[in-house]
């Protein structure tokens, strides 16, 4: 917890990515029968939720319906039926290369940028009102060795540096910063958005309180016609991470968002998180951040710096590998078949 | 052990193929589901623990007899903070359960205390094990080389290249973690944890549903089959726990052998109605999944149920 009038750095707790079995299964299968040699980046979905148990974050997940469907010929994005609230698609790119060294090769600071410049462009284009996933753009580097069944991969999310980071007004379970009426209606509000079909997948939201304490979840869109009714106004997020003392990296990029839509100088934010399921406001997080040179910011010509290469599970900044010959090689199913 | 369960596998398809779904409702009689009921209760809990949902799968693996949109059931990164074998003895202890089936040595928890005395509990419309004798050596596959192990110099080694392909981000706004293996919080209170995505699908031999498992250690790494065995209760860990193909999804998993669901089902009932509480189909997968707890007792997936399990008679 941050007491107030000490200022510190917000930092981000780190996304997390989880690839589950299936994938390699079905990039295996469209590098063999679809792709051959073809180098093309593919566009990939990744999915999330916010955090649901409060002793393990959530993490970015690849599954086979990440990828396109081997059988289509025509389209190549992959057909992601929306609506499930356990399954919150985010845009990426999967860059998949034919020989180890070429994965090696890769440049991945310019890669890195080149998914960030999208991030940049929705933003000044505002693209993110009407689909506000493209804040979490994800890419994913690979290297399938399709002979000895082994998959040598890295994950990063980029996100945009505030340069100078912004800092901590004050940051505590939500529980603490509502009154009870407001908590009660916020929560019956977000349950309320996470059951419906239509926005349980939508990662960015708006949180209105109006004068007499009842709360609304609304689309980044309608901030301003809020703020004209008066409303008291947080940015609300998904958040995956689990921590108490931490958002989720997802708020980065909404902070530049805010920064470079509306250029505030305070921003009050909402990392929303559930428990089994349930909006949980005590472990949902409200915080208010200062935005020095807010203004300055708002004018910056060039795309701002961007990082996000994810840690392997050695704890560097690498790639990881994973070996499923057990599981894939035919020679093996064979013999264990026999 | 192979040929063996390759010729039950066999027997069990064409059985299968052969048998019309149930369509006349056994669920008190038999502790078994049929297709509709099974649907019934997975809609149920989906409403009821929303970390679940209903998943398609691989086109290629879809049952025509389950709907496109509802194949199985799935949660996903759930916490399993502890070892089962670390906390076998202070589960012994627990009071409120019983080992049932004794005699049989199947060892069986039942999580409502002490069933009906019934000898004869043999349901002879329940397909028998016997043909299928899962034996301690048997069940396991030597799995030391999944992912890996082995076929370790098959894997270039990493680190010649990491060095080279160390990416450098400075950035204070970044939080600083490690992965490292722990099982309490370490100075950053971060915890490392083992996480499973736990899965529920229908056996349409056994009429009843099954659960697999898939593991993901500290680092979201996919877990060996074999280290998932030490999140089983060693009682069914080399007995009722087998590694076999997922019927939905790719790859091996670990699952709970659905041959003594229904008789252990039929019991919980027993109990149930011997108290005057008339469960619902609809229910199944709460008092399935609380029996299920037994057998994976620190896996924390959500089978919360704070309503009624039935109607109450009396």
């Amino acid at each position: 917890m941050v007491e107030e009038g000490k200022e510190s750095i917000l930092q981000f707790a780190p996304f997390q990515s989880a690839v589950d079995e299936g994938f390699w299964h079905r990039l295996s299968s469209l590098k063999l029968n679809k792709l051959g040699i073809d180098e093309s980046p593919i566009p990939i979905t990744g999915f999330f939720a916010p955090c649901s148990h409060n002793q393990v974050s959530n993490h970015l997940t690849l599954l086979a319906e990440s990828l396109p469907p081997e059988s289509s010929e025509q389209s190549f994005m992959p057909a992601i039926s929306h609506g499930n609230r356990n399954r919150c698609p985010v845009p990426g790119i999967l860059y998949n290369t034919n020989t180890l060294e070429g994965f090696q090769a890769l440049d991945k600071q310019d890669l890195l940028r080149a998914e960030a410049r999208k991030i940049w462009d929705d933003i000044l284009s505002g693209k993110v009102e009407e689909d506000s996933s493209v804040l979490l753009r994800f890419l994913v580097i690979s290297f399938a060795d399709l002979k000895k069944w082994s998959f040598h991969y890295w994950f990063a999310f980029p996100a945009l540096v505030l340069d100078p980071p912004a800092t901590v007004v004050n940051l505590k379970p939500a529980a603490q910063w509502f009154n009870t009426e407001e908590a009660e209606s916020i929560t019956a509000a977000c349950n309320d958005w996470r059951n419906m079909c239509s926005t349980t997948d939508v990662p960015f939201f708006l949180v209105s309180l109006s004068s007499g304490s009842v709360a609304a979840i609304r689309h980044l869109a309608e901030f301003e016609a809020l703020q004209r009714d008066g409303h008291k106004v947080l940015f609300g997020f998904y958040d995956p991470c689990n921590l108490p003392n931490n958002p989720g990296w997802p708020l980065r990029n909404l902070l530049w968002f805010i920064c470079r839509r509306w250029s505030l100088h305070k921003v009050q934010f909402f990392c929303y998180r559930e428990n089994r399921g349930f909006a949980d406001l005590e472990v949902s997080l409200v915080g208010e951040v200062s935005m020095p040179n807010s203004q300055e910011l708002r004018n910056l010509q060039n795309m701002p710096n961007a990082v996000g290469w994810e840690i392997n599970n050695r704890g560097r900044k690498a790639s990881r590998c994973i070996s499923l010959a057990k599981t894939m090689d035919p020679t093996r199913l064979a013999i264990e078949a026999a | 052990m192979v040929l063996k369960q390759k010729i039950h596998d066999a027997f069990k398809g064409t059985v299968e193929r052969i048998t019309s779904p149930r369509t006349v409702s056994a669920f008190k009689e038999k502790g078994v589901l049929s297709i509709n009921e099974f649907i019934l209760a997975g809609d149920n809990l989906v409403s009821k623990c929303p970390t679940w949902s209903w998943e398609s799968g691989e086109p290629s693996k879809r049952k025509s007899y389950l709907p496109q949109d509802k194949q199985f059931l799935i949660t996903r990164n759930v916490p399993c903070l502890r070892r089962a074998a670390s906390i076998e003895e202070e589960y012994e202890a627990a009071g409120g359960e019983v080992l049932l089936d004794n005699e049989d040595n199947d060892g069986w928890l039942a999580t409502h205390g002490k069933p009906k005395e019934n000898k004869n509990d043999e349901d002879e419309n329940l397909p028998s094990m016997e043909s299928l004798e899962i034996s301690k050596n048997n069940t396991i596959q030597s799995i030391s080389s999944y992912f890996g192990g082995e076929e370790e110099e098959d894997i270039p080694d990493m680190a010649e290249f990491e060095d080279t392909d160390n990416v450098i981000e400075n950035d204070p706004a970044t939080l600083q973690t490690t992965y490292l293996m722990a099982q309490e919080p370490d100075d950053d209170n971060i915890l490392r944890t083992r996480t499973y995505d736990v899965s529920i699908t229908y056996d349409k031999y056994y009429q009843t549903p099954r659960v697999w498992l898939t593991g993901y250690d500290e680092s979201r790494m996919l877990l060996q089959p074999e280290l998932v065995l030490e999140d089983v209760s060693q009682d069914h860990a080399r007995k009722t726990v087998t590694i076999e193909d997922h019927p939905h999804l790719p790859g091996k998993h670990a699952s709970v052998h659905p041959c003594r669901h229904g008789a252990v089902m039929k019991k919980i009932i027993d109990v149930l109605m011997s108290r005057g509480v008339e469960p619902e189909v609809d229910k199944y997968l709460f008092l399935f999944l609380k029996f299920m707890a037994s057998v994976i007792p620190t896996i924390e997936y959500d089978y919360t149920m704070d309503f009624d399990l039935g109607s109450s008679s009396s």
